[in-house]
């Protein structure tokens, strides 16, 4: 593969004697999508806090554009390229839509009134522009997971982390983000998302990486990985629990 | 809006600026220049408080260090008042960095702590220390000019208001300590660092605090551990703030006002009853924290606080913290 | 040199008071989250309150120590509501405007004990407080005072009595599951405000009582109160905040380092030495000596 942007080699990542996530390794190429996907508790998004810097790994590296980034800070991260949102989505309350993504606009943008232009063009692009000026705790759920995309890509990054960015939404608020997730590929964004709804990921995604109890049990494009024996026992044997 | 709030500002220094001309009785502009003295105090109080949620217990560890840089200074080594005083910023801003290193980058609990017990280790140093004087204090070479220091002090307190106003209101740097305020860890992905930021805050509440100690000094002649670096100038300046309301930079000046008003009324009548005042400095702070949780002016300000989600949909979004599954 | 012995052994005697103020305290700050600025005060206010006991009945303030702890657990369990309503507020930062408000408390407490007490520091007299065995073994000899000896005692009683309400009760059960996981405890069962204001109820007594120890062995002013709130945070954070295991040593550590102060170098310089030491700490460990602090 061509230079990959991310990769993640051997990480383990153990709370005291909790080994949250086990000895996991994958790349991902420049503008691929890939899905993390896995019962609850697989350490999906623990792995997400060690590739976006709040955890450092106790085995192995996280390499971003070759470089190893394994234990830097979040915000080193942030300014290399790599953008993440939350799964609790929590706006800075008290400050506007507008004001919430000037904050990030302020890495690339230092200078205020620069700032607030990129940060209206990317609420154009997210659709949010009309409600620039509101209080950022007045938004919908969908409303809040669209600012926190916007957040996210106000850094400019090259790399983007999804946490279950269309959990608690209706079907058209779906289908809207997975029209700006595709946008975003477009322009040459690669992205790994965790997301639970399965028909989500499955259409977005070039390919999968299954994660169950920390380890990674199964990669590879969706319709294999759908068929293979271990994920469907993961689910299932979770399903039956 | 906010431009009209700043005109305001100026208006009111303006007319400030006017007192000396109109006022005479040297007893009453020694009052004025003690309010404004606590406002001062009080704002840069805030800086740190109100807008990053660490509270200084030992604010007035500042203001004794710039005090007394201020008398050695000028003292011992024969410096001219306003490097003096503006040397006093200076140390106050260096003791900032150094106790702050260690303790910003942990929660406020600690924070609390640490400097509670930093200020009293500084008043104990002073104590001891043969350059201070110890426990018997320094004089400073007398300066008896009320408009003088009335002037000195408005110039020092207005200048730190407006040049706070501007960092904290309208430049990038109030945003993130907003930011870093209202969700640290969601803060650090946007690529910003909480602790470089909360330092940066912690010397901007330090230098005018340090630099108003040191024309106290002057202004007072005298100072000693026991006035100058006791508890009382940190306990007033956190009634002030908490009563006032934090993270408005006005609530601190309208709590200022409005405590040095009782603070000055209760000496002038009930002078025999000093430790009286402690007991209502201490009731003052509880009652304001059980009944004015937003503090006098805060409620107002506020931009309408933040509905709660809706019903959540993830276990994670339950109630769990940002960093878990 | 000859001291040595001496000045250790002194320290882990004091050291060993200290303990259980540091549990009593932790357990508040595990189950409750909120850290009492008013430590000290409490502290004070028992050793006024065993001075003036022990001079209205005459009885050796040993004796007096379940008096003192049953009337001060009960003002705290009256004053914890009071906390609790602070700490469930919807101001922003509900856990630092507890600190504020205990913070507040002990400014009114201590002006209180000036008011009432005024600026003297005195003693409470015990029938232990002249005896003394002596030990000597050729140039090595040891003076174990009979009321230092008796404190220790108390203590390790005090201390054994927590560990069995911790580990072997409902209620420490309760305390325990509350202090790990509130929702999680309060689904259980655990009824966390009547769970949390038997913790505050139990801390303010044993507060009350260590300040009587105090108030006995070394003295009693109203001054006393910033001291040994300084001395709380100085244990709590070197054993790491909530790591109970971590106070026994940390207790030691504070008795030894005051004892060597008191009897080689100026106890003035006690406090200096605290807070050099709280402060080394911050910077190279905040989690405690053990790293095991949250």
């Amino acid at each position: 593969m061509a230079e990959p942007i991310l990769s993640v080699e051997s990480v383990s990542k153990a709370f005291g004697g909790l080994m949250a996530v086990c000895d996991v390794s994958f790349q991902m190429r420049p503008g691929e999508i890939v899905g993390l996907i896995g019962p609850n508790g697989a350490g999906k998004t623990t792995l997400f806090n060690v590739i976006s810097g709040y955890y450092a790994p106790t085995r192995g590296r996280i390499l971003f554009h070759g470089k190893d980034v394994s234990g830097d800070p979040p915000y080193a991260l942030a300014a290399r390229g790599v953008g993440r949102t939350f799964q609790v989505v929590k706006p800075f309350a008290g400050l506007s839509v507008m004001e919430n993504v000037v904050i990030a606009a302020f890495l690339r943008h230092p200078r205020r009134a620069d700032a607030e232009a990129h940060a209206r063009e990317v609420l154009e692009l997210t659709g949010l522009a009309d409600r620039a000026d509101v209080p950022a705790a007045s938004l919908t759920l969908a409303g809040r997971k669209r600012l926190e995309i916007s957040k996210a890509l106000a850094l400019e990054p090259s790399f983007l982390l999804l946490d279950e960015v269309v959990a608690g939404l209706n079907p058209t608020e779906v289908d809207r983000t997975i029209e700006l997730i595709l946008a975003l590929r477009e322009r040459g964004m690669t992205i790994l998302i965790v997301e639970h709804i399965m028909r989500v990921i499955m259409k977005i995604s070039d390919r999968l990486v299954v994660l169950n109890f920390g380890e990674k049990i199964a990669e590879g494009a969706p319709a294999e990985v759908a068929s293979n024996r271990a994920v469907i026992e993961a689910y299932l044997g979770e399903a039956r629990a | 809006m906010k431009d009209r709030r700043l005109l305001a500002s100026f208006v009111v220094l303006l007319a400030l600026a006017c007192v000396p001309a109109v006022l005479r009785d040297t007893f009453l502009l020694r009052v004025a220049t003690e309010a404004i003295m606590w406002v001062g105090l009080a704002v840069a109080f805030d800086v740190l408080a109100g807008y990053t949620g660490y509270l200084n217990f030992g604010h007035g560890a500042f203001f004794g260090i710039g005090a007394y840089t201020t008398a050695i200074l000028m003292v011992r080594a024969g410096w001219p008042f306003v490097p003096a005083a503006a040397a006093g910023g200076v140390v106050a801003a260096v003791a900032a960095v150094i106790a702050g290193l260690p303790t910003l980058r942990l929660r406020g609990a600690y924070f609390a702590i640490a400097t509670w017990a930093l200020s009293r280790g500084i008043q104990q140093l002073a104590l001891m220390m043969p350059a201070t004087g110890g426990p018997d204090g320094m004089r400073l070479p007398p300066f008896l000019h009320p408009q003088f220091f009335y002037y000195a002090m408005l110039g020092v307190v207005g200048a730190t208001f407006l040049l706070l106003w501007f960092l904290l209101e309208r430049a990038p740097f109030g945003l993130k300590l907003k930011a870093i305020r209202e969700d640290e860890q969601g803060a650090k992905a946007l690529g910003l660092n909480p602790t470089l930021l909360k330092i940066q805050a912690f010397v901007l509440s330090a230098v005018p605090t340090g630099v108003i100690g040191g024309v106290f000094a002057y202004w007072v002649t005298f100072i000693d551990p026991a006035s100058t670096l006791g508890d009382l100038v940190s306990d007033q300046a956190l009634v002030m703030v908490v009563f006032g309301g934090m993270g408005t930079l006005i609530g601190p000046v309208v709590g200022a006002i409005l405590i040095f008003a009782f603070k000055t009324i209760f000496w002038a009548y009930l002078a025999e009853y000093e430790v009286l005042y402690v007991i209502i400095l201490g009731a003052a702070i509880a009652l304001s924290v059980v009944f004015l949780p937003n503090g006098v002016l805060g409620a107002r300000l506020r931009r309408g606080a933040p509905r709660p989600l809706p019903v959540p949909v993830t276990p994670a979004a339950a109630g769990a913290g940002k960093l878990e599954a | 040199m000859e001291l040595l012995p001496q000045a250790l052994m002194d320290g882990v005697m004091l050291g060993a008071i200290y303990i259980i103020i540091a549990v009593a305290f932790s357990l508040v700050y595990g189950v409750m989250h909120v850290i009492d600025f008013a430590v000290g005060e409490w502290i004070m206010f028992g050793a006024f309150a065993g001075f003036y006991l022990n001079r209205a009945t005459g009885m050796d303030p040993f004796l007096l120590l379940p008096a003192v702890f049953v009337v001060f657990a009960v003002l705290g369990y009256l004053l914890q509501p009071v906390i609790q309503r602070v700490l469930s507020g919807k101001k922003g930062n509900p856990l630092l405007m507890g600190l504020v408000f205990t913070f507040g408390l002990s400014l009114m407490f201590r002006g209180l004990a000036q008011t009432f007490f005024g600026f003297y520091s005195l003693s409470i007299p015990s029938r232990f407080s002249t005896g003394s065995f002596f030990f000597e073994k050729g140039s090595f000899f040891l003076t174990v005072s009979h009321v230092r000896l008796a404190g220790l005692v108390y203590a390790i009683a005090i201390t054994v009595g927590l560990q069995y309400l911790l580990k072997h009760t409902d209620f420490g059960l309760g305390v325990r599951a509350l202090a790990q996981h509130k929702d999680a405890a309060g689904l259980m069962g655990v009824n966390n405000r009547r769970t949390s204001a038997f913790v505050y109820a139990i801390y303010v007594g044993v507060s009350a009582m260590t300040g009587v120890l105090i108030g006995t062995i070394l003295a009693v002013s109203a001054k006393m109160a910033p001291e040994y709130t300084i001395f709380t945070f100085f244990v709590v954070v070197l054993a790491g905040m909530g790591y109970l295991a971590g106070v026994p040593a940390a207790a030691f550590l504070l008795g030894i380092i005051q004892s060597l102060f008191l009897i080689y170098l100026d106890p003035g310089y006690t406090l200096l030495a605290v807070f050099g030491v709280l402060y080394l700490i911050l910077l190279v460990s905040p989690t405690g000596l053990f790293r095991k602090g949250v």
